[in-house]
């Protein structure tokens, strides 16, 4: 384990994976959590820790990582664990690295690069935890990693909508009724693009999901190692809140991605790259259709070949008008374009 | 008897809407029979989680102030009746707010009834089943577990079968008119469910269990922490990192040891380890971290932790080198890998009759696409409709190699 040269942001030096078969043996979240059949927001845990190896604090705000990992005085995690309230895994993490930080330069600790991660919800860090989250994205002096376990709905409390909730979903909040078909008719937040383009001292923004394990836990490595404050957003198909066999939960996740609903990319130093699957639709294979993806899952049964264009229309423009498709929705004024283009 | 108490013990998310039918089903039809009913869930097992064990209960009193008695309980410690909605159910159950296994029994009173949905002979499930000290009766309904999800619900009258087999156990407390009259009503009831009430009423199978009947082992449990053993704070000792198998080789993780995976399970895989390319895909992709590393380069899924989603077959990119099989058709929670390394043709015997069982592997647990349920319905209600064989080992095979 290599350091970088300078004290104050010296970070583990963490080469990516090079293939499945280089991935460490061993485990940091291990059995014995009390999540549903088929969690994959339980494998980005475990994936993410992996990722970071035994040097690790993690810092979990209220939700189902929470409630269902931490219950009757029992825990799977091997690396040391905090909760937090839900709002604040950002202040969480950057409490966390700063007190780290004064331990070691009053002596207290031994001095050595550890990484800092705190993970939220879609509720606790895309609703409420935003302002804490956005706060820790400018503290470019501490390292930390604020990785969003995105399950699209407060999953934990059975099911209410959130700011991630897409288009239509059936929650809680917005079951179908025979009058009126779709109740929930906001769209969902672009989180990872909004901290990309928001906080221009954050080195590494990233989007993924487990389905890819090897390239999701190489994104985590990449965050950790080039230090300050990052951010990862996972999006991790639910069997309880999108109500489907938990048999299907790593194909959801391909659909997701294949379909060009949550695109898969990593902004570093400003710079956006697409990768995986992701990158193939930007070289021009073509998406499946959303359909394939949403008719997999309970909450979208009540759906119509009206709402399944409206869909498909909306993912349509965020890959044919958006200037950085898929991740930044500003679209140039033409005039603009023009100046620009005959400078 | 002046008033009966109902358990219905349930897998998680995906019977929590066909619990609440029952339960307020039970309410109701109480109501129409000159009773009185309350129905509640279970506080502890809330929020609940996709196939581990959960419970509702529904209380039937004479008269409003026996009601009120047993109202003031924070839960029933007795059950006149026990309502089993899946037969895996009858291995016990851990649910969440609960260390160790509980018999599925254990609340029935003496004389009480254990009501089962199973299409499985008895004396398998009295293979499960475990021992009680006292004599009760294990009445079935012969049908397949329902299971569904939070909002699309398979109308297979699960739940109205319920009703009728209660009214035959419970007469003085529910009438058939009185179940059927509270099926009329419901927003979900219909005459077609009013016949299938009757046929379970007409066709409920009851028999003695007597108490040298049953799975004789002793449910698993451990040493719970003593209060003075709590560390200040809330805090928790962590989970020590894992070691090699054997000889240096392979890797166990160390799992929490107060929170086993036996009886959230429903199904479990089971591994053909002499076809496995050793691709890694089912260990890495695994929820639970339930594959084991073995010596050799295989995996071995530990049973103390697989919680049966199934991922792992899904994943897995050779045809039948896992395959889902339902739990009921087990005996035990031994390692394969250790049984296939003692006798490799003695291992291939079982493997190839553990997964040659359609009857078995054939899974329904929950939303796969839009009109799945209608399509398993098609066929007649009384054995819970046709199997549905999508995916099953199934639209993943496409991808897998032969």
């Amino acid at each position: 384990m290599a350091e970088t040269t300078t004290f104050t942001n010296a970070t583990q030096i963490l080469e990516p994976f090079r293939g499945v078969k280089k991935v460490t043996l061993e485990e940091y979240f291990t059995s014995g959590h009390r999540t549903c059949q088929g969690c994959e927001s339980a494998l980005v845990m475990k994936l993410m820790v992996k990722a970071s190896g035994p040097r690790t604090i993690v810092l979990g705000s209220t939700g189902c990582m929470y409630v269902a990992n931490t219950t009757y005085y029992t825990t799977p995690w091997v690396v040391p664990w905090m909760h937090t309230q839900l709002g604040s895994s950002g202040s969480a993490a950057l409490g966390t690295a700063a007190g780290l930080k004064a331990l070691m330069r009053k002596g207290k600790m031994k001095s050595e690069p550890i990484n800092v991660i705190a993970f939220c919800g879609d509720g606790g860090g895309a609703d409420m935890g935003l302002g804490a989250i956005s706060a820790t994205l400018t503290h470019k002096e501490y390292n930390s990693l604020i990785l969003l376990y995105d399950n699209e709905s407060y999953a934990n409390t059975d099911i209410q909508l959130s700011g991630m909730t897409p288009y239509g979903a059936h929650t809680t909040f917005s079951p179908p009724g025979r009058a009126k078909r779709i109740i929930h008719t906001r769209w969902k937040k672009n989180m990872a693009g909004m901290m990309a383009a928001g906080h221009p001292e954050c080195r590494y923004v990233a989007t993924v999901c487990a389905s890819y394990a090897v390239e999701m836990m190489n994104k985590v490595r990449r965050a950790l190692t080039i230090g300050g404050p990052t951010f990862i957003h996972s999006l991790d198909p639910c069997p309880k809140g999108w109500d489907y066999d938990p048999m299907l939960s790593h194909e959801l996740g391909e659909l997701a991605i294949e379909t060009g609903l949550f695109p898969l990319y990593e902004v570093e130093d400003g710079v956006v790259k697409y990768y995986g699957k992701t990158r193939a639709i930007v070289e021009g294979r073509a998406r499946k259709p959303v359909r394939e993806y949403l008719l997999k899952q309970g909450r979208f049964a009540h759906f119509t070949e009206e709402d399944l264009e409206y869909f498909q229309k909306k993912v349509d423009e965020t890959w044919e008008k958006w200037e950085i498709p898929a991740v930044i929705p500003f679209r140039r004024l033409d005039a603009t374009r023009a100046a620009l283009d005959t400078k | 008897m002046a008033a009966v108490i109902c358990e219905v013990v349930y897998r998680g998310i995906f019977q929590k809407n066909l619990a609440a039918r029952i339960v307020r089903g039970i309410v109701l039809s109480a109501r129409k029979s000159g009773r009185w009913g309350i129905a509640f869930g279970r506080y502890g097992d809330s929020p609940q989680r996709n196939g581990i064990p959960a419970k509702d209960f529904a209380i039937v009193a004479d008269t409003k102030e026996e009601l009120e008695q047993n109202m003031a309980r924070y839960e029933p410690k007795h059950v006149d009746v026990t309502i089993v909605v899946d037969d895996t159910l009858a291995k016990g159950v851990e649910s969440w707010a609960w260390y160790g296994l509980q018999p599925i029994n254990r609340l029935t009173v003496p004389n009480g009834t254990v009501l089962m949905t199973s299409v499985q002979r008895v004396d398998d499930l009295l293979r499960d089943i475990h021992k009680k000290d006292a004599p009760y009766k294990l009445s079935l309904i012969r049908a397949k577990a329902s299971f569904s999800g939070l909002w699309v619900y398979k109308e297979d009258h699960t739940e109205v079968r319920i009703l009728g087999a209660l009214a035959k156990i419970a007469p003085s407390f529910l009438t058939l008119d009185g179940v059927c009259e509270a099926i009329r009503e419901m927003e979900w009831g219909s005459d077609l469910k009013i016949e299938s009430a009757k046929k379970a009423y007409a066709r409920l199978e009851t028999r003695e269990v007597k108490i040298t009947e049953g799975n004789a082992e002793v449910p698993y449990s451990f040493e719970m922490p003593k209060w003075w053993e709590m560390r200040e704070g809330v805090t928790i000792p962590a989970i020590p990192v894992g070691k090699p198998k054997e000889d240096g080789k392979g890797y166990v993780p160390e799992r929490n040891p107060y929170f086993k995976k036996y009886t959230t399970r429903s199904m479990r895989p089971v591994i053909n380890f002499d076809t496995c390319v050793k691709c890694t895909l089912c260990w890495i992709q695994c929820p639970d971290s339930c594959f084991d590393v073995m010596p050799d380069g295989t995996y071995d899924a530990n049973m103390e932790a697989c919680c049966g989603c199934g991922v792992c077959e899904a994943v897995c990119p050779v045809e039948q080198c896992i395959t889902m099989v339902n739990e009921s058709v087990f005996e035990d929670n031994a390692s394969q890998w250790e049984m296939w390394r003692k006798d490799k043709g003695a291992y291939q015997t079982w493997m190839t009759q553990k997964i040659g069982d359609k009857k078995a592997t054939v899974r329904s647990h929950g939303f796969r696409f839009r009109g799945q349920y209608e399509e398993e319905l098609k066929s007649d209600l009384d054995s819970g409709g046709v199997e549905i064989t999508a995916g099953i080992p199934g639209e993943n095979a496409q991808h897998k190699t032969a």
